[in-house]
Formats: C-alpha cells, sequence, structure tokens
C-alpha cells in the first residue's frame, strides 16, 4: 500500500521499505542528519498510513471509557494515550483518543493494527450498549507529524493558529488551507503537532512545508526519536502476551469500575517489566539477550545508537523474579558480553510542552 | 549519484574491495555499501592474529538501524586493523577506498583470482 505523499517520498530521493505492508521512507538524505534536525530544530514525518477511527453520539465518551483501561473523563478539546486491551487484559495495541467534543471522539491507531483493532472495537461496540456510533476512516485521511523545538513557529506560518493548543491538545482548523484536525501530540519527545486531513489538502501543506526548508524525515529516524524518550512500540515493548504491567504502562490504567479487560487485568501478576541500558560500545539490537550476574533474564526489544548521546541505547523487557533491585546488566553481542549503563530516565528529555 | 568504483581494485559480491599487494591483501567496503547502509556509527574488527577462512565473517559494520556482517574474501591470518575506525566509523562514509578495514596475509595466493574486477563488481551494482 501507498500513502497519498508516496509519490513526494519518490521525488525526494527517499529510501523507500515495506513496513507493516505499507511503502513508507525510512530516510532522504541522512538518518542521522534527520533525528539531530527534530531535536534542535523541526522535522515532518508522513505517518498518514496510521489508521483513524471516529465515535460520534451523545454516548461517545462514556463508550471510549468502557473501551480503554485510561481515564477518558478529560476536558473537550484533550487527548489521551492508552494501551487497547482484549478481555484477558493483554495488549492489542496503544493509541490516542482524542476528545473533539462531548459527541465526538477521534482513535489514533498504528497502521499494522488498523484491522484488527477495527475488528475488535466493533465487537465491544456490538455488544454492548451505547448510544453512539463508529467509524473507521483510515482511508481517508492523511497525516503529518512536524516534531521539534521550532514546529509550532513552521506550523502558524502554514496552517493558522496552533499556538493555543496546549500538550495532548487537539482542535478543529478551518481556514482558507482548508479542513484539518490539529493536535500537539507526537512520538518524538520534543514539542510538535500532528495535523490530519484530507489527502489533496495534507499533499500541499506537505508542499508548503518543503518550500519554508523544513526538512522531511523518514521512519527510521522517528524510530530512534521514540526509543531515546523510551516510548513503547507495538509489537517490540508491546504485544498480545503482555498486560500494560508488564510493559511499564500501569500509569496508564486507571481504577474504574469497568473498562475492557479489567477483571483479568485485576487478577493478573505481573511477570515482566521495561528497563533502559546503554553501551558506552557496541549498539545493543532487538532480540540481544540481556544478562545479570551471569544468568539470561530478558530481551533487548529496540535498539539503536542514539547520534544525541552517541551510545548505544535499548529497552529490554526483563523477569521481575530474576531482578528484582538489580540495576546490573549485561548485553551479549556476537557471543561477547558487554556491561551496561542502567538508567532510571529516559535517554533524553525532550522539550515537549 | 555514480557511484565510485577504482579500476585498481578488486571486489566481492558482500561489497568488500580488496586491495592485492604480493601476498597481503587490505579490505574494505566500498563506496556502493557505504552508501547503502547510510551513516556508520559502529565498527567492529577481529584480533591481529586471527585467522580466516574465504567466507569466514570477521566483523561488522553497523548503521544507526543496521548490522551488516563483513566476510573474508581470502584465507589466511589478521596482520593489521584500522583502529582508527573505531573511534571514527564515519570515515567509511567520507573516504570508502581510504578507511580500510583490515589487512590479511593470504595462506593462498590462488583465491585472488576469484574476485571480480571493477567491470564485473560495476554490473553488480546496477
Amino acid at each position: 500500500m501507498k500513502t497519498s505523499l508516496y509519490e513526494k517520498h519518490v521525488g525526494l530521493n527517499a529510501k523507500i521499505v515495506d513496513f507493516a505492508g505499507w511503502e513508507m521512507p525510512i530516510s532522504y538524505t541522512s538518518l542521522k542528519e534527520e533525528i539531530l534536525e527534530v531535536r534542535n530544530g523541526c522535522g515532518f514525518f508522513d505517518v498518514s498510513h496510521m489508521g483513524e477511527f471516529f465515535i460520534e453520539g451523545s454516548q461517545a465518551c462514556e463508550f471510549m471509557d468502557y473501551l480503554i483501561p485510561a481515564d477518558f473523563q478529560v476536558a473537550n478539546g484533550k487527548a489521551v494515550y492508552s494501551p487497547l486491551l482484549n478481555h484477558d487484559g493483554k495488549i492489542l495495541d496503544d493509541l490516542i483518543a482524542y476528545k473533539l467534543s462531548d459527541q465526538l471522539v477521534m482513535i489514533c491507531v498504528n497502521a499494522s493494527n488498523i484491522e484488527k483493532d477495527w475488528k475488535w472495537i466493533s465487537k465491544i461496540y456490538d455488544d454492548s450498549n451505547f448510544d453512539c456510533k463508529i467509524y473507521n476512516r483510515s482511508s481517508e485521511y492523511s497525516l503529518i507529524a512536524i516534531q521539534g523545538p521550532k514546529s509550532e513557529e513552521f506550523l502558524k506560518n502554514q496552517l493558522g493558529v496552533v499556538e493555543d493548543l496546549d500538550y495532548y491538545g487537539i482542535k478543529k482548523l478551518e481556514n482558507s488551507h482548508g479542513n484539518f484536525i490539529v493536535a500537539r501530540t507526537g512520538y518524538t519527545g520534543e514539542d510538535g503537532f500532528e495535523v490530519f486531513g484530507g489527502h489533496s489538502e495534507i499533499g500541499l501543506l506537505w508542499d508548503r512545508l518543503i518550500t519554508a526548508g523544513v526538512r522531511p524525515c523518514g521512519l527510521g529516524a522517528r524510530d530512534t526519536l521514540r526509543v531515546e524518550v523510551c516510548y513503547p512500540l507495538y509489537g517490540h515493548e508491546l504485544s498480545e502476551n503482555l498486560t500494560p504491567y508488564d510493559c511499564n504502562l500501569k500509569w496508564t490504567v486507571k481504577s474504574k469500575v469497568d473498562y475492557v479487560g479489567k477483571k483479568s487485568l485485576d487478577e493478573s501478576t505481573p511477570k515482566y517489566k521495561l528497563v533502559k541500558i546503554s553501551l558506552d560500545r557496541g549498539i545493543p539490537r532487538e532480540g540481544y539477550k540481556v544478562l545479570s550476574s551471569g544468568q539470561e533474564v530478558g530481551i533487548v526489544t529496540s535498539g539503536t545508537m542514539s547520534p544525541v548521546i552517541s551510545k548505544g541505547i535499548a529497552l529490554a523487557r526483563v523477569e521481575r523474579q530474576k531482578t528484582e533491585g538489580v540495576k546490573s546488566y549485561q548485553v551479549e553481542i556476537r557471543g561477547k558480553t558487554y556491561e551496561a549503563n542502567y538508567h532510571t530516565k529516559p535517554f533524553i528529555n525532550g522539550g515537549h510542552k | 549519484m555514480a557511484t565510485k568504483i577504482p579500476e585498481n581494485l578488486k571486489y566481492t559480491k558482500e561489497h568488500e574491495w580488496a586491495l592485492v599487494e604480493g601476498k597481503n591483501l587490505t579490505v574494505g567496503i566500498t563506496d556502493f555499501a557505504q552508501s547503502s547502509l547510510g551513516d556508520i556509527v559502529y565498527v567492529e574488527l577481529p584480533e591481529i592474529g586471527f585467522e580466516l577462512k574465504k567466507d569466514d565473517p570477521f566483523g561488522v559494520v553497523e548503521s544507526i538501524k543496521s548490522v551488516s556482517d563483513l566476510y573474508s574474501p581470502v584465507s589466511g591470518k589478521v596482520v593489521a586493523i584500522n583502529s582508527d575506525l573505531q573511534d571514527a566509523p564515519e570515515k567509511i562514509n567520507e573516504t570508502a577506498y581510504e578507511s580500510w578495514l583490515i589487512k590479511i596475509e593470504m595462506s593462498s595466493e590462488e583465491e585472488v583470482a576469484a574476485l571480480l574486477d571493477s567491470n564485473n563488481y560495476k554490473s553488480l551494482c546496477e
């Protein structure tokens, strides 16, 4: 599959790779420069492959609050990050739910899970009785993420007033440039926005950002940026074999009367946790073994080189039983064992609002 | 952008270059390889004295997103490694044909005949 912006990537000589069945740009010129541009200036990404669902009706917010474990009792114009659970309390996906109004919610889900999520949400909808309708409009929307400390400055020049949005704020923006939904969210840890719109309007916004000198960045940069700030990714840190308690997402789960997966989750015992480690020499990669005192305790779930701190960095899933209080970890790389630095905070703070 | 393929060097299908000087062979990765990999951020090389057979893995080059094994073009013994690259792996991106990785003392010079010449390698990159 191709996003509406595919020809623009080809025109910019991007390296294209298959991502969950989508032909997406992994980088345009230099991955490293793209990463540094987002940390220090501003870059933008085509993330149109992601899915958009809408819930509309008088009980749209009540349905949302039942669907996810996170608290959706938020003000209009605010968004919430949450895992999406099955009845076993295991993670089907993670998502951002945007409350556009009392009667309209937008959900943005991972591209690789659109069909699975839609099927699941439809089932929950059919099995319950909320006064609302649900729509899958993934194919109607394109999506650009503009990220970095200068993103507000660039975006307001190209799109109109966005500076009134707080972190995780969202609004509809309708002006001569078209109709958009703009949110102050992203996946890089920096200040930034995600702009949802029709294909032609997003295509024009893309062109204007290019003309303004903003740097297009690929999914390669996006992945390293999210690992630097320790954001989990479905299929790596999150999976259907894990509960939110297994992957440091306890903070997303609110104690409420009922939600999908609550019973199982309340009865579950966490088996794993995610730890943050770095190496002074060598790069920990996904699938590498993680050891402690000579014993295998887990596995690297995402690993990369951080060009910002010039270290190999990783998120690793370790067994809780074997690692209580443990702060000393090693990574096995091609048969050799490397001592890791243990981090209690993300590798990079990020400058989001 | 045309990839550089010097005529005086030999090549492998694994996109390595080799400079043959009598019994000694100097090995690096080609301009095509560095360009495909993107920003190189880490290099792992063998110890001096390491014995290699033709096609044995002898180290890795890593970009931000990928790990690529290096394979020995010939059999022999590692007699030198370019340890400068361990602190400045980006030199491979800047000057692929000056940034050699290892030097091998060949156990048999006959294996040189199996390496590709610049014309054959060029068609591999097209």
